[in-house]
């Protein structure tokens, strides 16, 4: 799955990857990486913006450490990042559970209508005239 | 970053460094080291895994797009856009209902230039795509603006003695964008 196929739902995924912990960015993206086996794959660096976002808008907090001589600065849930996630999960599953009914119903409606041409052409009705 | 790690991963963070501010540069260092590391790690030579690193990573003016548009600086700059109008309004019907004009004429003139000025920085602010001056331009029209709206009440409690109807609104308008001026002021100093 690329970024902008993404698009809308990237702060939800990143709130997501930081609920098992603090992580720093790329321990984020390996996050990602591992919980969907591999199928979301994001340039590493575009996260790093939107980490910064998150912060301003209070749903993360960055603190810094040196690991291994270089500074590295990593992200934690806020009690305002937890209840975001709780509620975009929620809306998550609204809309996912409405879009498959649609999407499902449709494939219904599709197949009973290929059936009904199909015994249509296999027994035409009687002509009238 | 070490010296001896490859020249084009140097060279990347080069670019980033020119534009972004310090601690910014040192996270991207940090994200972009672990990521040449585990292609190292996964038996790629060095210039093999810094090419792989810089890829994956995407590319230098994309991650500059991202950070220009998260930058304080530039959203502080199209609030003040937006509630500009306002506060020019309020100052408007406040002066023309009291026919109270702040200072002598060529002061005013200043007042005026001082605006000028103020609403250019901020556009620059609110619409460039570099880092470092959206933020200067932003902390120079915060500045402006601030300025401008304490030498406005100031002056008219000077020539009025006391302030009343629109010119009461005018003042508490121009307080908040003071107050929104200091704030945003702060938040894109942090981030230079």
């Amino acid at each position: 799955m690329r970024a902008e196929e993404l698009k809308g739902h990237l702060d939800a995924v990143l709130l997501a990857a930081l609920e098992g912990g603090p992580r720093h960015g790329y321990a984020v993206i390996e996050a990602l990486r591992q919980s969907t086996d591999g199928r979301l794959d994001l340039p590493t660096g575009t996260i790093y913006p939107a980490l910064r976002r998150l912060e301003q808008a209070g749903l993360i907090a960055g603190t810094w450490s040196v690991v291994g001589g270089r500074r590295r600065r990593e992200y934690r849930l806020t009690p305002a990042g937890i209840r975001a996630l709780s509620g975009r999960r929620a809306a998550w599953r609204d809309f996912s559970a409405t879009v498959t009914a649609a999407l499902e119903s449709a494939t219904r409606v599709n197949t009973a209508l290929e059936n009904a041409a199909l015994e249509d052409t296999a027994c035409p009705s009687p002509n009238p005239a | 970053m070490p010296e001896s790690e490859p020249r084009l991963i140097r060279g990347y963070l080069q670019v980033l460094a020119a534009q972004l501010p310090g601690p910014i540069v040192e996270e991207l260092t940090d994200g972009l080291t672990e990521t040449y590391r585990s292609y190292r790690t996964r038996g790629l030579p060095a210039d093999a895994a810094a090419e792989a690193a810089v890829e994956e990573f995407g590319s230098a003016q994309e991650i500059l797009a991202g950070f220009v548009r998260v930058n304080p600086a530039r959203q502080a700059a199209r609030r003040l856009l937006g509630l500009g109008p306002v506060v020019g309004g309020c100052w408007v019907a406040a002066l023309v209902t009291s026919r109270v004009w702040p200072g002598p004429e060529p002061a005013r003139v200043v007042l005026g230039l001082v605006l000028v000025a103020c609403i250019g920085l901020t556009f620059v602010a609110a619409l460039g795509r570099r880092y470092r001056v959206a933020v200067y331009s932003g902390i120079a029209g915060c500045a402006g603006f601030a300025a401008l709206d304490a030498s406005l009440i100031v002056g008219t409690l000077l020539v009025a003695g006391r302030a009343s109807g629109l010119t009461a609104l005018a003042i508490a308008v121009s307080s908040a964008r003071i107050a929104l001026c200091a704030r945003a002021a702060v938040a894109a100093q942090q981030n230079t």
